[in-house]
């Protein structure tokens, strides 16, 4: 997939002019953010929670190192094969290996965003097997070729007349309709067939179960649950974060998980596997390889600050709630993840040279904190990013390469620092400031600027400096009171 | 009388000292006796935000160095407050002796509807005001601090008000700072919304406790919707104050 995070500014005005046009698009994470209120309202104790959530996902990153090769030994154990990738390019050109290896002509796939961050979708149609995504909103966006929209809906944004055309021209409908239920039902037919014959299945997974070497997924469609027992050869590709230390655990991870993302109580399926069929077993695969997936996560993991982006559990709570994400949309973020938990994470993944729009278009509001029930700080992370920008001297600098800030902002700080610890030079340059900004202001209000605030001024106006500051005033102040 | 010492907001000394000057009526008028640091500048906010932590340090120790030993410390402002309470000590987490003193100060220091409510136990400020208010949930005020009741307490106390509801109270304006100029694309956005929620709920005023959020609204009110106000809760209870005596 490519990559235009840099283009954050353009492609997020462009975001907001089409949500603009279709008012629905901000519909619906504020209706994903109602039913995970209500789905939260079932727990005795929806604080607390949240609480022993952000605990169990906080110490699984302390003991990762641990955690994944317990899990290995144990996944090994019960019958499955594991494969180290340290980047993406690894990880896919295995799968595609392994594939080719046993003969598949194509690929079916349940909804995963690990599948999308290793890009292999278009490794798997470069050497000529064919990937069909079974989840009704990644078929629709393969087919499209546009990113997830939203990391949980990602083809939430496309029109349903879209839709209907494109499965008239693509998925062998027969009469055109924009019926949901008709058209999910054309997409049914379509896929049944790929599933049916499918030799080779490739998946993500929500959870890795250190003490048992289980895999868990969740999901409301079937085609994880499909995609995991149909095929002769299962593939499930996970990246270093998912492990957690117990079943009991993983079942608290699942209740929060359902509940922050649809507000379901349990999602539709659950599929736990140990291991691929044993003898005297009826179904499931003849053989599952479990890959997983570093690219870049165990650098994340050197830096204990970095670590807490690697707590999320992929809820999408934070999209829905998130203010900005509610007027942008997801092809802003320019990649596979989007709202403050790509915000947060992509940086680390990618470079902080090629994200810096991602962690500084955010108004610390800290809605997405709020909400996050793997405890993650989002506003802090953003700030720590922002610092390692301007100090190249720290390691972690180093380690995720920050960006250079503009002169002129590094030359403001620097006076502003001077004088923010010396109250007179700090009044003084307020007075010699004061003419300066007041110059085009009308009845103590500015309504215009150019140069390095015109995008203020575009459609809000200032006050003017006041003639006298409270400091100025107050001696005056305590006369009258 | 209880002494407490004033903070005032770098954006209420230059831009709206009238808050500045309604928060000491407000205080008197609680039977505080409100002091005033003329050392002060600012808190730090904006380095800290752009990511000038070691520019920001300099701003959290002159602010200890003035305000450190005093009983109790207001400002009119919940992002300023938290910067004080939350990020002081955090940002200053590497040097022993400066970290002990900003972890002191950070539970003397309180956003003024706090220290009204809490500390002084005053809600009826003995103000009259006819009409309709909303409140906007500052995210610094509500999230920062857990500030939401206080205020509101506050606003209904005032003879002849009704409080009204506002869809989408707690979500953020767009303000955010640098944000607001570096993205007016996405900012515009939310503070249309925001002023679009603020109209449909029905209020002759819109009442909130952040000068950050009063200088987004309120400017865009200003180019668009004249004749709307939005104030901030202590220039309100202030006025309101003022118009009964």
């Amino acid at each position: 997939m490519r990559v235009s995070t840099e283009q954050f500014t353009e492609l997020a005005g462009q975001g907001v002019e089409k949500a603009r046009a279709r008012p629905s698009l901000k519909m619906v994470p504020h209706f994903l953010y109602q039913k995970r209120e209500a789905g939260l309202a079932t727990l005795p104790d929806a604080a607390a929670a949240q609480a022993c959530g952000a605990a169990i996902r906080s110490e699984a990153l302390s003991r990762l190192p641990d955690l994944l090769e317990e899990f290995e030994k144990n996944a090994i154990a019960n019958g499955a094969k594991v494969f180290w990738a340290r980047t993406a390019e690894e990880a896919s050109e295995y799968i595609v290996k392994l594939a080719k290896e046993r003969g598949a002509k194509y690929v079916i796939k349940g909804k995963s965003m690990v599948t999308e961050e290793i890009g292999l979708n278009g490794c798997l149609s470069e050497h000529g097997i064919e990937p069909w995504e079974g989840d009704l909103g990644e078929f629709i966006i393969q087919m499209l070729r546009c990113p997830p929209f939203h990391i949980i809906a990602p083809a939430i944004n496309i029109a349903v007349e879209t839709i209907r055309d494109l499965f008239m021209a693509r998925a062998d409908m027969k009469e055109p309709t924009v019926d949901p239920v008709e058209l999910g039902w054309a997409a049914r037919l379509f896929l049944r067939e790929k599933f049916h014959r499918a030799e080779f299945g490739v998946t993500g997974l929500n959870m890795a179960v250190a003490e048992t070497g289980t895999i868990i997924n969740l999901e409301n469609e079937g085609n994880i649950r499909f995609a995991k027992s149909s095929p002769r050869t299962q593939v499930s590709v996970m990246t270093l974060e998912k492990v957690l230390p117990t079943m009991k655990d993983a079942l608290h991870v699942m209740r929060l998980l359902s509940r922050n993302c649809s507000g379901q109580k349990i999602s539709a399926y659950v599929s736990m596997d140990s291991g691929p069929k044993k003898d005297g077993e009826i179904d499931g695969p003849e053989e599952l390889v479990i890959v997983i997936v570093d690219n870049g996560r165990s650098r994340i993991y050197q830096d204990p600050r970095a670590r807490e982006a690697l707590r999320c559990i992929r809820c999408a709570a934070c999209l829905n709630i998130c203010p900005v994400y509610r007027q942008i949309g997801g092809y802003a973020y320019g990649w596979v993840y989007s709202g403050p938990m790509g915000q947060v994470l992509m940086p680390l993944l990618l470079g902080l040279d090629k994200t810096q729009e991602l962690y500084r278009a955010c108004t610390l509001c800290g809605a997405c904190k709020s909400v996050c029930p793997a405890g993650i700080d989002h506003p802090s992370l953003m700030l720590y990013y922002r610092s390692l920008d301007v100090s190249a001297d720290i390691p972690a600098a180093h380690r995720f390469g920050g960006k250079k800030r503009p002169w002129k902002e590094a030359l403001f700080f620097k006076a502003w620092s001077t004088a923010v610890e010396r109250f007179w030079m700090w009044n003084s340059g307020i007075s010699m400031v004061r003419p300066l900004m007041n110059r085009g202001s009308h009845r103590g209000v500015i309504r215009r600027m150019k140069g390095a605030f015109s995008g203020w001024f575009r459609k809000r106006d200032f006050p003017a400096m006041a003639k006298e500051t409270f400091h100025e005033r107050w001696e005056k102040i305590r006369n009258i009171w | 009388m209880k002494e407490v010492s004033m903070f005032i907001p770098c954006t209420v000394d230059l831009f709206l000292p009238h808050i500045g000057e309604a928060m000491v009526s407000l205080l008197q008028r609680a039977g505080a006796n409100p002091v005033y640091h003329r050392g002060q500048t600012c808190c730090g906010q904006p380095a800290l935000n752009s990511g000038y932590r070691k520019e920001a340090k300099k701003a959290a120790k002159h602010f200890i160095e003035l305000f450190g030993n005093d009983e109790a410390v207001v400002a009119p402002s919940g992002s300023c407050v938290g910067m004080v309470k939350h990020h002081y000590p955090e940002l200053l987490g590497d040097e022993p002796d400066w970290f002990r003193r900003a972890a002191e100060l950070a539970p003397r220091v309180y956003e003024l509807s706090q220290y009204l409510v809490d500390v002084l136990r005053v809600s009826d400020v003995g103000a009259i005001f006819q009409g309709k208010v909303a409140y906007h949930e500052s995210c610094h005020v509500l999230r920062g601090l857990g500030v939401s009741t206080q205020p509101k307490a506050l606003i209904s106390a005032v003879k002849g008000t009704k409080l009204v509801s506002m869809d989408q109270d707690d979500f953020c304006c767009g303000f955010g700072g640098e944000f607001a100029n570096h993205h007016p694309d996405i900012s515009e956005a939310m503070v249309q919304d925001k002023v679009r929620n603020y109209l449909d709920s029905g209020a002759d005023l819109l009442i909130l406790c952040e000068p950050g959020c009063l200088l987004n609204i309120g400017g865009y009110l200003s180019r668009h919707h004249p004749e709307k106000r939005v104030m901030h809760l202590a220039s309100f209870l202030a006025q309101a104050g003022r118009e009964e005596r």
